[in-house]
């Protein structure tokens, strides 16, 4: 336990003297700040646009739910983009340099030191996630007031597990190939195939890359809670196989 | 003296490449343990077997009796290493690093400040504040040596601990090494025969994979050693006398004035001088040559 | 239109923090290192400078040199 707090320790120092975790705090703080102007500077930019003929374009005004939507789509880009590059490194940097060889040889379990790094990487994941939320939050309060937001919680927390399944699977493939590129293969490689399995309709629901972008119809109550359910359990349920085999792997790797 | 590290039959290939073939050796409580190969002549891959950080097709290995097993790194609190280059996070500076090396090999807060200061100056590195970042190869190799000591193993394992170093550091890393082997059994790995002659009082050759000399280092040169004399004479004169007297299959490397006579045993030595006597030739040097590391090692892998 | 734009501040105001702020650090991070990554510093600075929040992310995650080794 002793190593795995001090382990945990060294992560949570490396993030702050790599400046990994003030990029990450600048670029979500900007996130939520950017969701809320952009959801109001739309209907004001393009209102009053001529289409010709004599038509002017008509847009309503922006509302709550328009401010939220922009949230799931800057973070599920923009935002999962940014904690891939930056905890692209997480594993596969010590492996390439061979940073840990001193630890190990002192004795240090090799499954603290994955369980320290998918921790430290996802408490970062959270702070960041739950700032962008409260700055956008914060905002849409002040500028559209309270509106009705349905399953709040769920929408909100299906978007932060599709994190933690980046985090998993950034971890498994420095493992693998023991450098940054494996990591950025696994992630790239597992988004591009559930957005083309996502082609099929039917498949939607159990797809985890719904939990990115679509929860903004959870809270607008279009879609119920039985359309986002079993994608979440398969999400989490990824999350523990791609650990395992992280385990695994690493725990036979020869350094 | 009991054996801090046994290491029987083992052997390792990486695919279809054999690197260790069957080799066994023990390293005895509080010696100096030369490791002496080529490049590529699987150093590295043996010290990352005793480590548990390789995993050997065959064979055991027992550090202070315990047996090493792959991937679980227990009897790894016995040992201390020094890898050939030492990597560390270049965002620490040396007393955090050390003290985060303490806590994983388990050393409570006190023994890990009262050790690192210690170990810090012992190195040379008291006084430095900078993040490891901007460390010369030297002082990375000197941390090194003070972060494989933290948790006072009984046994040190250095890979190739000065090649990649200038004379000084050089110097500097290997009094390092003679200082802890008062009380650290240290093994070594070098391809730098002076260093073993410096140092070791015990020495292996690895060659191709295989053991081919192990032992004392002493009984090492009484054994296989070629021996030989150096005689320098004042006038080339005498030379030629000389020559006249002993069989030309004995002489070597001469100049105008100095000849080397292969001798094998201290009886011929004797010989040679009663034979100088004899004929009233006066050498102004007569020096018995004592066997080098290098033709132990020459002859060894011959 | 003036309203409008008063509307927009409290969301500008801190955007424009964070930018500045970013940009600086970035700067003070460029002026105090000699090595990096890729690039030089005045490429560095430069980008930086002109993109916003993207420049200094940029410069931290990939320019900023691993550490300034005294090495060759």
């Amino acid at each position: 336990m002793r190593a795995f707090s001090s382990f945990l320790g060294k992560e949570f120092q490396e993030s702050l003297r790599t400046y990994r975790l003030l990029i990450m705090v600048a670029a979500f703080v900007a996130l939520g700040v950017l969701s809320p102007l952009l959801a109001k500077m739309v209907p004001d930019l393009l209102n009053g646009t001529d289409m010709g003929g004599g038509a002017i374009l008509r847009v309503p005004p922006a509302t709550a739910l328009d401010s939220w939507g922009q949230f799931f789509k800057n973070i599920s880009q923009l935002g999962v983009l940014i904690l891939v590059i930056v905890d692209c490194g997480i594993m596969g940097t010590e492996l390439a340099k061979g940073t840990l060889t001193n630890f190990l040889a002192k004795g240090l379990p090799r499954s603290t030191v994955i369980w320290a790094k998918f921790v430290s990487a996802t408490v970062m994941w959270t702070l960041c996630y739950g700032l962008a939320l409260l700055v956008t939050w914060g905002y849409t309060l002040y500028f559209w007031g309270n509106g009705p937001l349905s399953h709040a919680f769920l929408a909100f927390t299906c978007l932060w597990v599709f994190g933690v399944l980046l985090i998993a699977l950034l971890i498994l493939g420095g493992i693998i190939q023991s450098n940054i590129y494996g990591a950025l293969l696994a992630a790239a490689a597992v988004i591009i195939v559930l957005n083309l399995v996502n082609i099929a309709p039917q498949a939607a629901k159990y797809n985890p890359i719904s939990l990115a972008g679509g929860t903004v119809n959870l809270l607008s109550g279009h879609n119920t809670l039985g359309d986002y359910l079993p994608a979440l359990w398969i999400c989490l349920a990824a999350i523990v196989v791609i650990m395992a085999a992280s385990l695994a792997v690493f725990d036979r790797k020869q350094l | 003296m009991t054996d801090v590290l046994q290491v029987e039959h083992l052997s390792k290939s990486f695919g279809k490449t054999t690197v260790i073939t069957d080799i066994s050796l023990s390293v005895p409580a509080g010696s100096v343990f030369g490791f002496i190969g080529e490049n590529g002549a699987g150093k590295t891959t043996t010290m990352k077997m005793i480590l548990g950080l390789l995993k050997p097709d065959s064979g055991s290995v027992h550090v202070c009796g315990e047996k090493v097993r792959f991937g679980m790194t227990k009897s790894n609190r016995y040992v201390g290493y020094l890898p050939d280059v030492p990597q560390f996070y270049s965002y620490f500076r040396p007393q955090e690093y050390l003290r985060l090396c303490g806590q994983i090999a388990g050393m409570s807060t006190s023994q890990i400040a009262r050790r690192s200061t210690e170990l810090l100056e012992m190195v040379g590195l008291a006084k430095v504040t900078k993040r490891i970042g901007s460390f010369s190869r030297g002082m990375r190799q000197r941390l090194g040596v003070a972060q494989a000591l933290i948790h006072s193993p009984r046994l040190l394992i250095c890979d190739e601990p000065t090649s990649a170093l200038d004379p000084v550091g050089r110097k500097e890393v290997l009094d390092l090494l003679h200082q802890i082997s008062a009380d650290t059994t240290v093994l070594f790995s070098t391809h730098v025969l002076s260093d073993v002659e410096r140092i070791c009082d015990r020495a292996a050759v690895l060659h191709h994979g295989t053991i081919v000399l192990d032992g004392n280092l002493a009984d090492l040169k009484a054994r296989h050693g070629s021996t030989g004399l150096q005689i320098e004479f004042s006038h080339p004169d005498d030379l030629a006398r000389f020559r006249s007297l002993v069989p030309a299959r004995l002489l070597a490397d001469q100049t105008d004035t100095e000849v080397t006579v292969r001798t094998t045993d201290p009886k011929a030595d004797m010989a040679i001088l009663h034979l100088l006597a004899e004929h009233d030739i006066l050498p102004v040097r007569f020096e018995a040559l004592a066997p080098s590391v290098e033709n132990l090692f020459l002859e060894a892998v011959a | 239109m003036t309203d409008q734009l008063r509307s927009y501040l409290p969301i500008i105001i801190p955007l424009a923090v964070i930018e500045v702020g970013l940009m600086i650090a970035a700067l003070i991070h460029i002026f105090t290192h000699k090595n990096y990554r890729f690039g030089n510093r005045w490429v560095w600075v430069v980008i930086s400078v002109l993109f916003n929040i993207i420049g200094p992310i940029l410069y931290f995650a990939v320019g900023r040199g691993e550490n300034q080794d005294d090495e060759q």
